[in-house]
């Protein structure tokens, strides 16, 4: 069979044209396609956080509920009756010996009402939050200071509490009470730096101690580190950054930054 | 000398220079056999540029070579449907079904023309796997960036040239028998330079992104 020239030609423009062009739709098409996939899995991704930090908020909200209420009962029922038991212990009139044990129990109920106001304000997050996060720490850090175990070091450079963050400030305070009791149960520190700091539309806490240190990979392999874990989850929640700087022997260096302003 | 030059060799050479150059420490074992299979496929043309100016016919060498093509992309593509449970009997039975039809079109002609019945029904089973591999892509929950992602890239090539190729051994008699009187080169010849050049412009790109990605 003869074919002109022309003839093949058209031939070979209209076969290249098609077996080139649909190919080329073709893959165009999954390329739309796959960027649409991936707008979905940003979109689910965002709407997981969002409801994660949903849940975080709630169970704050019910931490803070139960502390609340934990700390009212504190102060009203077993202050009142410390109160009552120190009006009638100063109310005995004894002879000269047991006079003096009668007021030795008394000192003693006084210091335990104290002590137990104190704690009621600490365990009270909302209360302690409204003089700002900065008055809050300090006041954890006095609780502390206190036991004459540590050198506490605490620099605040925080311009102000936003009211409109309080929630973001309850949550690092919690996150802050949780390092804190870390560094107390586990670091064998003997010295604590704190430092607060906001600058570019961040919040900056930083709690460095001169502990034990550990390896935060090792931790992490042996399911040991899950407190931190909770603590950078918790954080990445807020869309912040957690950042553990460790070394063995020397200490721990923990810097949270969540976005604030 | 000139002559072994060729858009086809040149084209080759360089797609096999990139894949030495990006998968020679790669440890996928896959993607490693790219650069044995361009290695032949270089060998092969030159080969079959060098029968050719003895006058020599060359067609049995790329009717031999046919086997080791449809191996070569049936694995990989075997390795690509591998992560979605594709059961190596399935890869048997191809290779199989291949073997059987490549005996028989040597056998009904004599071994005297190139068997492009077979070459075609491997063009049409490898645009399906393809086509198949894109519908696997599409349907995974896991996202990729495709722009950078070799598989895809690979398979990208292998569409654009079975896809192409079809036709032409479709019409393999039809289109060997006049030649294009401006350039005086057959249809088949120009058709394959051109898809010559998209299939290792692809794969080169791919060879590209996996030295990237391991890097």
């Amino acid at each position: 069979m003869q074919i002109s020239s022309k003839e093949l030609v058209l031939l070979i423009t209209i076969t290249t044209f098609i077996f080139l062009i649909a190919p080329i739709f073709l893959i165009g098409y999954i390329f739309l396609y796959n960027k649409k996939k991936a707008r979905h899995a940003e979109e689910k991704e965002t709407l997981k956080k969002t409801f994660e930090l949903e849940l975080l908020k709630s169970q704050v909200e019910v931490q803070e509920h139960i502390m609340q209420t934990i700390a009212s009962d504190l102060h009203d029922n077993i202050g009142q009756l410390l109160s009552l038991t120190s009006m009638t212990l100063s109310s005995i009139k004894a002879d000269h010996l047991r006079e003096e044990k009668i007021n030795t129990a008394s000192e003693l109920t006084q210091r335990a009402i104290r002590e137990l106001r104190q704690l009621s304000k600490m365990m009270n997050g909302q209360e302690l939050i409204k003089k700002g996060l900065g008055t809050a720490i300090a006041y954890e850090l006095e609780w502390l200071k206190r036991g004459l175990t540590y050198e506490v070091r605490f620099k605040e450079t925080m311009p102000g509490p936003i009211p409109e963050h309080a929630d973001k400030e309850l949550i690092l305070f919690r996150l802050f009470q949780e390092i804190l009791s870390n560094i107390i149960r586990h670091a064998k520190a003997t010295r604590i730096d704190i430092e607060l700091d906001q600058k570019d539309g961040q919040l900056l806490l930083m709690v460095r101690d001169n502990g034990k240190g550990f390896i935060w990979e090792e931790k992490l392999r042996n399911s040991d580190g899950l407190g931190l874990f909770n603590l950078q989850k918790r954080t990445s929640m807020m869309d912040g950054t957690f950042h553990i700087d460790s070394i063995p022997g020397t200490g721990t260096e923990i810097n949270v930054s969540i976005p604030y302003g | 000398m000139q002559a072994f030059f060729t858009v086809n060799t040149i084209t080759e050479l360089i797609c096999l220079s990139i894949c030495l150059f990006c998968l020679f420490r790669d440890k996928d074992i896959y993607w490693r056999s790219f650069m044995i299979y361009l290695f032949l496929v270089c060998a092969v043309e030159f080969t079959g540029i060098y029968l050719r100016l003895l006058h020599k016919s060359n067609y049995e060498l790329y009717t031999y070579f046919l086997v080791i093509e449809c191996t070569m992309v049936s694995c990989f593509f075997y390795r690509l449907y591998r992560k979605y449970h594709f059961k190596p009997s399935r890869l048997f039975s191809w290779l199989g079904l291949f073997m059987s039809i490549y005996g028989l079109e040597l056998y009904t002609n004599h071994f005297s023309n190139f068997a492009y019945k077979t070459a075609a029904v491997m063009s049409v089973v490898f645009v399906v796997a393809s086509l198949y591999y894109y519908m696997l892509i599409l349907r995974d929950e896991y996202f990729r960036k495709l722009e950078s992602y070799p598989p895809f890239w690979i398979v990208n090539g292998i569409l654009f040239f079975y896809f192409g190729s079809t036709a032409c051994n479709v019409f393999f008699d039809y289109l060997m028998q006049d030649k294009i009187t401006s350039l005086g080169l057959s249809v088949r010849y120009v058709t394959f330079n051109i898809l010559n050049v998209i299939l290792y412009s692809c794969w080169s790109y791919a060879f590209i992104c996996r030295y990237r990605q391991r890097n």
